[in-house]
């Protein structure tokens, strides 16, 4: 039980790690405005989905 | 001959798309056009081929000798999650034309069940490590494969004569049932 609890806090406090790490560093010049192509579906909801032309 | 079937078998008649029915998300939402259907493709597959690596030293080398198998869900998805992260943070800073061309998919893979499942399908079926490296890649290479055509398809689609209302997504369904009535006619060859 012990071990599962600090195998879980340390694998969420390399997550953590790893995304604050990756939020700081500075996206690439000429990346800033990359958007991948997806709107398959119609999840307002997902952070991946960009509206098209004429949705909130 | 086994490694040879195992491929085979990933790539066609056991197909994570169209027989297991695993990463629809990217499958519809990221084959509108070839160029990111590729792109897609690629990023899976280093993705799949190096969290089932991890995953599998993890498996053997902590959770099974500490007894802890249980953790395996949540583990696997905090290694995958972390993985995804850095691979994201190293693009940026060494390989800014590799990030423009991959990067943009990464957090789109962390979300996509099949790199999940076949972290946890190498640890059920007992594989050692090469074919857990083999599946890992055979698989990613069958859904680059379905990913691809389906974009070519696509494509053709969107100026194809279609009803109105079946413009897009509806259509696509379409197409996406028959391929997978066409890969299942592939069982039992491998």
């Amino acid at each position: 039980m012990l071990g599962a609890i600090i195998l879980f806090i340390a694998l969420a406090l390399v997550f953590g790690l790893s995304y604050y790490f990756n939020a700081k560093t500075p996206v690439p010049k000429g990346c800033e405005n990359l958007k991948h192509d997806c709107s398959g579906c119609q999840i307002t909801t997902c952070a991946n989905r960009h509206p098209k032309e004429g949705e909130k | 001959m086994n490694l040879i079937s195992m491929i085979f078998g990933a790539i066609l008649t056991n197909n994570i798309i169209l027989s297991k029915f695993l990463g629809i998300c990217p499958f519809m939402g990221v084959s509108k056009n070839t160029k990111s259907a590729v792109g897609m493709g690629a990023a899976v597959l280093f993705v799949i081929l190096a969290s089932s690596v991890i995953t599998y030293a993890v498996q053997y080398l902590i959770l099974v000798p500490a007894g802890i198998e249980y953790m395996q869900l949540i583990a696997f998805i905090l290694i995958i999650a972390s993985f995804v992260q850095l691979v994201e943070m190293v693009l940026k800073k060494y390989s800014p034309s590799l990030y423009k061309s991959l990067g943009v998919y990464l957090p789109l893979i962390t979300t996509n069940c099949a790199v999940l499942f076949v972290a946890q399908d190498n640890i059920a079926k007992a594989y050692t490590l090469l074919e857990t490296v083999v599946n890992a890649i055979a698989v990613s290479v069958g859904f680059m494969l379905v990913l691809f055509l389906f974009s070519c398809i696509r494509e053709r689609l969107d100026s194809a004569d279609t009803l109105p209302s079946w413009k897009g997504n509806p259509v696509a369904l379409i197409v996406a049932g028959l391929m997978a009535l066409a890969f299942t006619g592939l069982a039992g060859i491998f």
